[in-house]
């Protein structure tokens, strides 16, 4: 088995990683890049989304990406998200709305209402339902992640 | 009221939820350390099997790999158990259940361990196995420990059983069943140990017990005690399945083989074949009432599975025997309970600790009596319900906050008639169900349940609680640091709750029982009492007045002539002569012995409840049988909310795993094999919830509670299940009394 | 985890080439053979993967036909307004897929090599008569989807071959089709049983033509031709459920699985019929006004 090389963009930032193909990108993340902060819940089945990052403005189950399929891509985890060093709104309203218990699915539900907003910035709580029900979280009841997607939306986040 | 105080019962922001929107939080699994090696289990492959061979040769010669360890390889305990010390960390002659540890593989990369994996040659020869409960009990069934497979026969009486049922005009007989499922934590086990030098080891854990953990590597590796340092890492959900051991004791092993750093981390599949999950029960369940409601007596028979090993079997029947009688009053009760071995995966800890299948039972019973006499089942309800100053069957007397009982029915009766007005999607039928719910607290008579927690002023005006058992991400820490602000007058920003490090903190106990908000509550109160009175006398020494002449209030020091200092400057000036202010306080779960009843079995009885009932609207499609719960209320007593946006997670994220209990879940055996993914066992997801759903928060003070709080970690499922199925009876007429609630049994294709 | 040599083509030229190593697979979205292959299900010693073929990631109306590139993604097709025109039973099928994140990555000729009973768009491509582009080294088949599913997971794909893409031709007159699944949830739901119809009426509001393909309930997906031929002709009524429950009866005998078992399966699949039928002709009366 041969290594490859893979060059895409990484929060912004041009980055190429030499690897054994039969990677995963969560593999890559977590072991080479040290972005720890998408998580492997469900053993790599695509179950959960706690994995989930964002490629090409849309969000996937790095755990189900082969990391040679990932070249030429733009991919945003969790780490890259604030800007400027500010947080993203989602960022604050998760935490405004008390939205995080546990936490181990809170960067991919994040990243996933990213998406969501980015292509619908007024979710009905249906389409918000729609597009959460691929990230797992056995805390929360997910109440309060829709009544955080809503405070983003919205607007109306304390600085 | 409101005004009285500063911190406790505000909605703040929880302080870890940063690190956690941003990746930043470090759980087990994330934790950088300089040449970790990789560590894999190798499991039994079969449900029952005596192991003949174990050759390890060709493993060994694979590069990269480090070592590979087998039972013999154990220094110390080759066994543990946190009642029983009956588990194998590797099994030894015989596998008892399908994923059972047989080797320890370390190595330096996944791949060499993968491939020393595939080459360990371990000759089986297989043997019949058993998983049902019932059969298992009997004496011809295969025998799997050497005292047979009845490790627990409770049999509790109250009254005249005999005379009960003749009391009676109408008696009901039925059979619960409960299936075994997974606690669900998204974070599956892990555990990270580093060997040290001078024989010292250090263990990140994913657990609710850090200082079992610490004993039990200690007693593995054959170490002082205080040779082993167990540290907490973020932890990503436990819902009672990590108070079982995490992988701690055979990580620690590794580590101790290789002498350098080892991380194991359970796949989700490992997770569900060889972690412990909720206990699957068949419930025999039989009650008399009299024709005007009143129920006379109560027997009933449990079988409990707890698979090939104790955990915590023994401990979950007492609550489940002793809830059985739910928050009713029934003066003649038989209740025989058995807890059995089984090839099944283990059963342990897992939040309700059986009182989600007591329920199932009796609050379907009684919506069926209800049914039976003609009554409406909040009229039956309140007939029956326990008042203050009353006993339950186990003899234990309710206190005054037994008032919410009535409260909770009040609630629930106006929610099911609002929920009832609900016009009705077309092609569906509609039903309305309640349950109503008593949680026990606590870890029971007659076993240490004991609490201990640090303060410690620093120099800088924060204080640093040294808690002493770890937030298991429902918010814990938040909750202290709540509750150590009010106590000390400080703005919540001034607190802050440190992680768990077995080193140089307090043994605060088990996170678990609902009772970690009481119990570290109560010791940081008594705590914060006694770092005011250190920091009064030394104020007075530093003030050279009597220290009785200063008053604390609200991080300032008041003279008698009403000046104000703020207490920086006093620790600052001790801080110079190298004082830091400290205190500790130790609380005890109370069974005082006057009302606690004695002569059960030890860990019972269980002597503070708490209440609630919760409300389901369902819709059912009567030609499929597919049920959607569309509307749910949940009316919960808390004593004194603490923290607001806590209270209400725990209650939402409680009435989800409810009503995940209630449709979805089921660990299934087929074709010799568990369901073990999360693709075949279904937690609910955000579709899957109802959309109309409602918290009702009662507070009715916990005398003995910190600023009248009681738990609110376990009660919020209990209740769902039943409600639920008695919202199905209610709309198509079906008694559903095997979960989960699938369309099959809804129309009567299966069971 | 399996090992293998990874090849990624750019131009279907060189997806011919790369497939033509001897045990070569395809990987398109992902979402079913990475999971597998990390569980050691299955190993293969060279994996092609297709994400640099732009060349076969499409929707197109040729006219008479409507053309559907093998790596067109589930979300894709559910966003497509032809498809919702042309094929809304495909659009509901894709939409029902999964998740956001699966309907992303997963493609449609991916769902169809993978030959899954329970696949969600085979039922709504079966039901347009849907053929397939099958392309090699060695030249180029067509063949109709309904004669490539095999069994379980088995097709008529030949070693060196792939799916280039999907075609159907649309219906014309007063017509209307319908896709409705089983779950055992709502969220990332597998189907325990799902169904498409597409159904024709006529100018005295008869049925002229009925198509109905059923998931989950045999080894393949499959198009239930007595079903079909039972209600050829007759008026949509109520009534015709007595007509689906007889013939279901003599077409599908699916199996008890961890998933549902077959007495509900059979039943299921006659009250799913019945619905999507009263909807496609719901579409049909519509449009024949």
């Amino acid at each position: 088995m041969k290594t490859i090389t893979v060059s895409f963009l990484l929060n912004g930032k041009k980055t190429s990683v030499t690897s054994l193909p039969n990677r995963t990108l969560l593999d890559v993340l977590r072991e080479d890049l040290g972005l720890t902060g998408a998580k492997d819940a469900c053993g790599g089945e695509g179950e959960c989304g706690a994995c989930t990052v964002i490629m090409n403005g849309n969000p996937v189950n790095s755990c189900m990406i082969f990391i040679g399929q990932i070249e030429g891509t733009q991919i945003t985890t969790i780490e890259g998200l604030m800007e400027k060093g500010e947080f993203h709104r989602l960022q604050k309203s998760f935490v405004e709305a008390g939205a995080v218990q546990c936490g181990f699915c809170t960067p991919g539900a994040i990243l996933t209402a990213k998406t969501l907003l980015d292509n619908n910035p007024h979710p009905t709580d249906h389409e918000i339902r729609e597009g959460l029900s691929g990230n797992l979280c056995r805390c929360t009841g997910y109440n309060k992640m829709i009544d955080a997607i809503h405070l983003a939306e919205q607007g109306g986040l304390d600085d | 009221m409101t005004d009285r105080f500063l911190t406790v019962g505000k909605s703040l922001h929880r302080k870890d939820a940063w690190d956690k929107t941003t990746g930043k939080a470090l759980y087990t699994a994330d934790i950088p350390i300089e040449n970790l090696r990789v560590g894999m289990i190798v499991r039994s492959p079969h449900h029952y099997a005596r192991i003949l061979d174990i050759d390890k040769k060709q493993s060994l010669e694979i590069p990269g790999v480090l070592a590979v360890l087998m039972s013999d390889d154990i220094p110390g305990d080759k066994v543990f158990g946190p009642l029983i010390p009956d588990q194998p960390s590797l099994a030894r002659d015989v596998v008892r259940h399908l994923g059972e540890p047989v080797v320890l593989i370390i190595a330096e990369t996944k791949r060499a361990a993968q491939e020393a994996a595939n080459q360990i040659q371990v000759s089986y020869e297989p043997l019949g196995a058993v998983f049902d409960p019932v059969q298992a009990a009997r004496e011809d069934a295969p025998q799997l420990h050497q005292d047979g497979n009845v490790i627990t026969a409770l049999n509790i009486k109250d009254g005249d059983i005999e005379k009960g049922f003749q009391d009676a005009d109408h008696i009901l007989d039925d059979t619960y069943t409960l299936p075994r499922i997974h606690p669900g934590y998204m974070e599956p086990e892990t555990s990270l140990a580093v060997w040290g030098e001078d024989q010292t080891i250090t263990v990140w854990v994913s657990s609710q017990h850090p200082f079992t953990d610490q004993r039990f590597i200690a007693a593995a590796l054959d170490l002082p005690v205080e040779n082993v340092r167990v540290k907490s890492g973020v932890i990503g959900g436990a819902f009672g399945g990590k108070e079982d051991s995490s992988l701690s004791i055979l990580a620690a092993l590794g580590a101790w083989a290789i002498k350098g750093a080892v991380r194991l981390v359970n796949t989700r599949r490992e997770s569900f074949i060889a972690h412990p999950k909720r206990h699957p029960a068949q419930i025999h369940y039989k009650l008399g009432a009299m024709s005007d409601g009143t129920f006379t007596a109560l027997k009933a028979e449990v079988h409990m599975d707890t698979g090939a090993y104790a955990s915590y079997g023994p401990a979950v029947a007492a609550i489940l025997t002793e809830t059985l009688a739910g928050a009713y009053r029934i003066p003649n009760v038989q209740v025989e309970s058995f807890v059995v071995y089984t090839n099944s995966p283990l059963s342990g800890a897992m939040r309700g600790f059986g009182s989600p299948q007591s329920h199932f039972a009796v609050e379907s019973m009684v919506d069926s009596m209800a049914e039976e006499i003609g009554m409406d089942p909040v009229q039956i309800r309140r007939a029956n319900i326990l008042k203050v100053g009353e006993k339950m069957f186990t003899g234990v007397t309710l206190n005054e906050t037994a008032n919410a009982l009535p409260i909770c029915l009040d609630k629930a009766q106006e929610i099911m008639d609002r929920f009832r007005a609900v016009e009705v999607s077309p092609g569906k039928k509609a039903g309305v169900g309640m349950a109503l719910a008593a949680q026990s607290m606590g870890l029971g008579a007659n076993v240490p349940d004991d609490s201990t927690h640090r303060l410690e002023w620093a120099p800088d005006g924060k204080v640093l609680i040294h808690l002493g058992a770890p937030d298991l991400g429902q918010g814990l820490a938040m909750a202290v640091e709540q509750i150590t602000a009010e106590a000390l007058g400080l703005p919540y920003s001034q607190v802050e709750s440190l992680p768990l490090d077995t080193l140089d903190r307090p043994n605060g106990n088990v996170t678990c029982a609902s009772r970690m908000t009481y119990m570290a509550g109560n010791a940081l109160i008594d705590a914060s009492e006694k770092l005011i009175q250190d920091l009064l006398a030394h104020a007075g020494e530093i003030l050279e007045v009597p220290a009785k002449m200063l008053v604390y209030k609200e991080g300032q020091i008041i003279k008698e002539d009403g000046k104000k200092l703020p207490v920086v400057e006093f620790l600052g000036r001790l801080a110079e002569k190298s004082i830091t202010l400290t205190s500790e306080s130790t609380f005890s779960f109370p069974y005082p012995e006057e009302t606690t009843p004695q002569g059960l079995p030890i860990g019972m009885p269980h002597v503070l409840y708490c209440f609630g009932a919760q409300v389901a609207r369902v819709e059912v499609d009567p030609d499929l049988g597919t049920v959607e719960v569309t509307h749910f209320a949940a009316i919960h007593d808390v004593g004194k909310v603490i923290s607001q946006s806590g209270v209400e997670g725990q209650i939402e994220g409680g009435v989800a795993t409810g009503l995940g209990y209630a449709l979805y879940e089921t660990m299934l055996r087929k074709d010799d094999q568990w369901v073990d993914s999360f693709t075949e066992y279904l937690l609910p997801t955000s579709k899957d919830l109802p959309t109309h759903y409602e918290s009702i928060i009662l507070e009715i003070p916990e005398a003995s509670g910190p600023y009248g709080a009681k738990g609110i970690g376990e009660i919020p499922l209990v209740p769902t299940a039943p409600a639920v199925a008695n919202a199905v009876k209610n709309a198509v007429g079906v008694r559903v009394k095997k979960l989960p609630i699938t369309p099959e049994r809804v129309l009567g294709f299966i069971d | 985890m399996q090992e293998f040599n990874y090849h990624r083509p750019i131009t279907i030229t060189e997806l011919k080439e790369c497939l033509s190593i001897p045990g070569a697979r395809i990987l398109a979205g992902g979402t079913d053979i990475v999971p597998r292959m990390r569980q050691g299900k299955f190993s293969v010693p060279a994996l092609v993967d297709t994400s640099g073929v732009k060349a076969m990631r499409f929707i197109e109306d040729q006219g008479s036909e409507i053309v559907l590139g093998a790596l067109t993604t589930h979300q894709e097709a559910a966003d497509s307004p032809l498809l919702q025109n042309i094929n809304p039973a495909l659009v509901t099928a894709a939409e029902s897929i999964g998740c956001q994140q699966t309907r992303c990555r997963g493609t449609l000729g991916g769902n169809i090599a993978n030959a899954s009973p329970a696949a969600d768009t085979l039922p709504a491509l079966l039901i347009f008569d849907a053929t397939l582009l099958l392309q090699s080294l060695e030249g180029e088949r067509r063949i109709p989807l309904e004669e490539f599913l095999l069994g379980p997971g088995q097709t008529d794909l030949l070693e060196g071959e792939f799916i280039h893409s999907i075609s159907f031709k649309p219906m014309i007159g007063s017509w209307g089709a319908a896709f409705i699944k089983i779950g055992k949830r709502s969220g990332m739901a597998i189907s325990v049983a799902n169904t498409a119809v597409a159904v024709e009426l006529n100018d005295k509001g008869k049925i002229s033509d009925i198509r109905i393909a059923l998931g989950s309930v045999a080894p393949t997906v499959i198009r239930c031709r007595k079903i079909e031929q039972a209600l050829l002709g007759k008026e949509p009524e109520p009534a015709l459920m007595k007509e689906i429950h007889k013939a279901c009866q003599e077409e599908i005998s699916p199996i008890t699985d961890i998933r549902s078992s077959a007495e509900y399966r059979n039943h299921a699949a006659e009250v799913i019929i019945h619905r999507a039928l009263e909807s496609a002709v719901e579409q049909a009366k519509e449009r024949g006004r």
